[in-house]
């Protein structure tokens, strides 16, 4: 079971009270239509699965309802951190 | 062109006679006995929904319902005529008595300016308290989230899930709590707060 | 290999059953492989067997890092069917289905193959017309199936609760005959010993590190025990992990790996003598012959890499159980446990060759790989041993996630199992 902080509700919350997203941080092809076969599969199929650290979104469903972002290790289940989409910080992981 | 002419803001009932029909009238409220039993009631009440950003609102929340905003999470204000109760970073949760509900809809609508929402949602949920020395232990039996004392504080509100559905869960005092349910499963929160305070007592209304 | 049978079985019990052969060697490793398989459980030792048996291959290793069928041949829950809607992927369980009806003979040895029919319940207006569907495409490729009322499911699982007064009333089922359960290590240990005896070397608690790649083209595997281990051709079949053998081949799968849980039950005397699955309210179960009910829930919605679940999954899937059938409300859990399933966009395998020359990976069979085992080991085989992939596993091949033509096969796939 998962104990998840929401940095919204700022505290930590049972698994329960929230659903996985995927991997966090996908970028959608600017230009759909200029896109390779390739690059579009990639970008709908193909995700990170990692068998350690892992970026990823949750939803915090039955609680203030907001997305934010978790870094989780997928071998112990150890959440490392959880902060907004929003925070400056998200894109030097 | 003023508030109240971009907004249709309609009065849900317009001839108030009385309390509206519970959503329990046909709920088996009968005394299960117990020595100290809990005591589980229905406040009928108006919920209007605010959502917004926290600066388009702060004023109007401020000059309307003579209350703050509680913008820090998990907290709530009230008075006598009033609570509001933070929900989300963009959301709260506003009660008053039941025949106040449009007059301050209509008022917070008039007042608010920029982007935001405010709506009557007293069709989609109602308010239960639950109160008693074995109140914690019923919700112990009914939610994941701690709602010890030293963690559930007198005035915290937390939205969380209760028996598979949500609650938003708020402590009064040591002994007494609120829960503001889904109006769909109320029928079974009621029966399922029962079943669950069944070995200490219930009373109820 | 000592061949089993009623009389071998009379002849050691003179001897207090001391003489009996090992089942399998524990052999050095070759310097070098016609084939290697990575991955010791049942899909990988049944390409093992059907690589010797059926193409003559000489030199073949199965690389295994904890023990043979320890994995997730290990840890499901043994349900054969093949009741898939689209032709590709139907043909695939069926061909796999033909072979289980054999499989016993075939090795010699028993692996409790019992087909008590399956059904698949409908709960909704929408399950049945999906049911209905469903059952007409597998007719259509002469797959057998009815479709059967509430009552014809009572008739077949009389402890099933029909009521119409529960949270999701059941309204019918699809129903398999031939399909059924399997002893899950028997079908490890049949396929291992009958490879062994083809000259198969079964490598255990040897884990892969790496690959040796050079010019695009597989050379050989680095081993942690073993060091370099040649190859000509290299075959992964490593369910859950595949995508971090791509990683080391240097390449993306689009798969994820997700935990899926199981529980048994205390033995009990026989009460269910079918497999009764469900998708609506997501519960299945069996109860094996030694009497434990066998049951699955579904898998953790978040990624993970740990053989083991979450606790909300499990107790979703035990109110659903209880739900199915009131009277097991009291019947105790002795174990449970959680594999890793390699999941697809589309519930389907990927099978095939891979961007590396010499390299293929046999993958992505997510919750419902076992009732594949000889059909995946056999196709599998086919693959290793041509030039060309055969027939069957084009369909299925890696580039289908580019081209857009995927096999969905959620709604035949729907429960994990």
């Amino acid at each position: 079971m998962l104990n998840i902080y929401c940095p919204f509700c700022a505290e930590s919350r049972s698994e329960e009270e929230f659903h996985y997203h995927g991997q966090a941080h996908i970028v959608r092809p600017a230009d759909p239509d200029a896109c390779s076969d390739e690059a579009w599969g990639n970008y709908l199929y193909f995700r990170a699965n990692p068998r350690g650290l892992h970026t990823e979104m949750w939803v915090h469903a039955a609680g203030c309802r907001k997305y934010f972002n978790v870094v989780r290790d997928t071998v112990t289940y150890e959440i490392h951190r959880s902060y907004r989409i929003d925070d400056p910080q998200a894109s030097a992981l | 062109m003023s508030n109240a002419d971009q907004y249709a803001v309609m009065q849900q009932r317009p001839e108030i006679s009385g309390l509206a029909r519970s959503v329990f009238a046909d709920a088996d409220k009968s005394q299960i006995s117990g020595v100290n039993p809990v005591r589980l009631n229905e406040i009928q009440c108006g919920h209007i929904v605010i959502r917004g950003l926290e600066n388009d609102i702060k004023d109007v929340v401020q000059s309307q319902l003579e209350l703050p905003l509680p913008t820090e999470p998990l907290s709530c204000y009230q008075n006598d005529a009033a609570c509001i109760r933070w929900i989300s970073p963009d959301e709260w949760l506003v009660t008053v008595a039941e025949n106040e509900t449009h007059s301050t809809e209509v008022k917070l609508r008039l007042a608010v300016e920029g982007y935001a929402a405010i709506v009557n949602v007293s069709g989609g949920q109602t308010l239960l308290q639950l109160a008693g020395e074995h109140a914690e232990e019923v919700l112990m039996k009914s939610t994941s989230y701690d709602v010890h004392e030293s963690n559930l504080k007198v005035g915290k509100v937390v939205t969380t899930t209760f028996a598979h559905t949500q609650v938003v869960l708020r402590r009064l005092d040591t002994n007494s709590f609120e829960l503001v349910v889904r109006r769909s499963f109320a029928d079974y929160v009621f029966a399922w707060i029962r079943d669950a305070a069944a070995e200490f007592g219930v009373d109820t209304y | 290999m000592q061949r089993y049978s009623a009389f071998s079985l009379f002849r050691h019990a003179l001897t207090y059953h001391e003489n009996w052969q090992k089942v399998w060697r524990n052999p050095e490793p070759k310097k070098h492989y016609d084939v290697i398989i990575i991955g010791g459980g049942g899909h990988g030792l049944a390409t093992a067997y059907y690589l010797a048996k059926n193409h003559g291959v000489k030199h073949i290793a199965v690389i295994e890092k904890g023990y043979l069928g320890g994995g997730n041949t290990g840890r499901n829950t043994t349900i054969v069917r093949s009741n898939y809607l689209w032709d590709e992927a139907a043909q695939l369980y069926e061909h796999a289905l033909k072979l289980w009806e054999g499989l016993s003979m075939d090795l010699n040895y028993n692996v409790m193959f019992s087909q008590r029919g399956v059904l698949n319940l409908g709960h909704t207006l929408q399950d049945m017309r999906d049911i209905e569907r469903r059952v007409s495409a597998n007719r259509l490729n002469g797959i057998d199936g009815e479709v059967l009322d509430a009552e014809g499911v009572k008739n077949i699982a009389p402890l099933i609760n029909i009521s119409k007064h529960t949270r999701y009333p059941i309204m019918g089922a699809s129903w398999q005959p031939r399909g059924g359960v399997a002893r899950h290590d028997a079908v490890a240990w049949g396929f291992a010993r009958a490879a062994d005896a083809l000259g198969v070397d079964l490598l255990q608690q040897c884990e892969v590190t790496g690959f040796d790649i050079s010019g695009g083209q597989v050379k050989g595997v680095q081993t942690s025990q073993y060091g370099l281990l040649g190859a000509e051709r290299v075959g992964c079949v490593v369910a859950g992990n595949s995508s971090v053998l791509a990683g080391y081949a240097g390449f993306d799968l689009p798969i994820e790996s997700h935990p899926l849980q199981a529980l048994v039950s205390e033995p009990i005397k026989p009460v269910l003598d079918t497999v009764v699955m469900s998708n609506q309210v997501h519960g299945y179960i069996s109860q094996s012959d030694k009497g434990d009910l066998v049951i699955g829930a579904g898998i953790d919605s978040y990624t993970g890499y740990g053989q083991r679940g979450s606790f909300t999954t499990i107790e979703h899937t035990l109110a659903a159980i209880i739900e199915l059938f009131p009277s097991f409300s009291r019947v105790r859990m002795n174990r449970q446990w959680g594999g890793i399933v390699d999941t697809t966009p589309d519930a389907c395998p990927i099978m095939g060759s891979s961007p590396v020359e010499g390299l293929y990976f046999n993958c992505g069979w997510g919750t419902g790989g076992f009732k594949a085992t000889p059909g995946s080991g056999h196709v599998f085989a086919d693959c290793l041993a041509s030039e060309e992939i055969p027939a069957m596993a084009k369909p299925f091949a890696l580039d289908r996630f580019y081209s857009g033509a995927l096999i969905d096969e959620h709604g035949a796939a729907g429960v994990a199992h």
